[in-house]
């Protein structure tokens, strides 16, 4: 028993010692104390390394519309798995949840993207061949 | 649920060739060959891997068994596909699995090492010189006078700025995503192209001289050459800066890689930094490289990094708050 508690320790060490990381700190670019969630339609997908883009126009309760930029993953991989930006029609709703930027704009990392009607916006594990990928 | 699913079925190839390659006498393996009749690297690779470059506390074995390698792999996916906390630093981010970019998604490489660093055996750095340790505390220091990394767009990490990052090396180390590479031979050169801000490594493999010690480079300078079927590239001539060091290493660092054909998908990339200024003895590490999926895409990095304005103009907002509130 013990020695079952002492090898998921040490493999818990070894997990934590290759974490993931990133082109930048996120945490500096946008804003913990600004979490938030928009519902909008896509106007634009930038797919350009290090990050991809979305366009969003985001409607108000009055009618207003504005327009949103939210940071996503990187392409490389996507393109990879069959993913191109044909692979989103212009003018699908999302909900994104996120945060805004620090500067104030209307800019956020898109934490999680949902499609409207509730599906998961799960774009490499939706992609072909996204699974069992083979060289 | 889904998320999960993904990485437990994308993770699931990888182990069927952990078990198959464990299995496979890989001595008998024939290297295939290009008609100057040197090893055939040609083509596309990843180095991805779960596995630290230093062995962590609590481990004091050179190799896991297959079952704890298969437990883990499972963990860290498993880990990786799950959704931070809201309102915590690491959930200020978007999810590396919906974008295919956890770790499972990649042609990931299995490792019975409990380390990457392979010598010395005990998978640790070997002990740091005195004048390592003072060449890295002035570094710390010149660091420091230069002001907070959001300062200025100088100040901000090479990666951020589109210089270089753990891909390029040399020696090349993969990072979370993204650790693509493909290897072109021509007689007297192989170039590698690093997917990951897009770098050329173009490499003589014709004993040209090598650069003049006054010549210096953050990538350093280096020379190929073929010991058997194994292709060996010394680096010397690398730059010394206080922004970036290579885990410490001086400027005077030399960086042996040798690339060696294993299987028809995998080839063992070793390295040896050879630092007598930093450190006691020598050390290496060895990272398997699989066979990935090409072409290699572009990475313009500059076009799409709007974050280094994002992250200064936000800096800036702060500062400006920061005084109104006196």
């Amino acid at each position: 028993m013990r020695t079952t508690f002492v090898v998921i320790v040490a493999l818990g060490a070894w997990l934590l010692a290759a974490p993931l990381v990133a082109h930048h700190a996120f945490s500096s670019e946008f804003d913990i104390s600004k979490p938030l969630k928009l519902r909008g339609t896509l106007t634009k997908w930038e797919m350009i390394n290090p990050h991809s883009w979305f366009h969003i126009d985001v409607k108000g309760p009055d009618g207003t519309v504005t327009p949103w930029l939210i940071e996503g993953g990187s392409p490389n991989q996507l393109i990879r798995l069959g993913v191109t930006k044909k692979a989103l029609p212009i003018g699908a709703e999302f909900i994104i949840e996120g945060y805004q930027a620090r500067d104030g704009t209307n800019k956020a990392v898109g934490r999680n993207f949902t499609l409207a009607d509730g599906r998961s916006f799960l774009l490499g594990g939706s992609a072909p061949g996204a699974t069992g990928e083979k060289p | 649920m889904l998320r999960r699913l993904v990485a437990a079925t994308a993770l699931g190839s990888a182990i069927a060739l952990l078990l198959v390659s464990t299995t496979t006498a890989q001595t008998s393996y024939k290297v295939p060959r290009l008609a100057d009749g040197h090893p055939d690297f040609q083509g596309f690779w990843n180095n991805t891997t779960y596995t630290p470059l230093e062995r962590p506390k609590g481990i004091d074995r050179e190799f896991f068994t297959k079952e704890e390698v298969v437990e883990q792999m499972k963990r860290a996916a498993a880990d990786e596909a799950e959704q931070t906390v809201p309102g915590t630093v690491a959930d200020v981010h978007y999810d590396f699995t919906q974008f295919g970019l956890d770790r499972s998604q990649a042609p990931l490489s299995v490792n019975l090492r409990t380390s990457l660093i392979v010598d010395p055996p005990d998978g640790h750095f070997p002990p740091m010189t005195e004048e390592g340790k003072r060449l890295n505390a002035a570094r710390a220091e010149a660091r420091k006078r230069a002001g907070a990394i959001t300062d200025s767009d100088q100040n901000e990490p090479l990666s951020v700025r589109c210089i270089l990052m753990d891909r390029d090396g040399p020696p090349m180390l993969a990072g979370a995503y993204n650790n693509n590479y493909q290897i072109v031979q021509a007689p007297d050169t192989v170039m590698i192209l690093v997917e990951m801000l897009h770098s050329p490594r173009i490499i003589p493999t014709n004993a040209r001289p090598a650069l003049p010690a006054s010549i210096r480079q953050i990538e350093g300078s280096s020379r190929g050459r073929w010991d058997g079927d194994t292709l060996v590239i010394e680096t010397t001539n690398f730059k010394d800066m206080f922004m970036f060091a290579f885990q410490g290493a001086s400027a005077d660092m030399k960086l042996t890689e040798r690339f060696t054909r294993v299987s028809d998908d995998t080839l063992t990339y070793r390295f040896t930094v050879d630092d007598p200024k930093v450190w006691t003895r020598p050390w290496s590490a060895e990272v398997p490289w699989k066979k990935a999926i090409g072409p290699i895409f572009e990475h313009a990095c500059h076009e799409g990094n709007y974050s280094l304005t994002n992250l200064l103009r936000g800096s800036r907002e702060d500062e400006r708050r920061a005084r109104e509130k006196k």
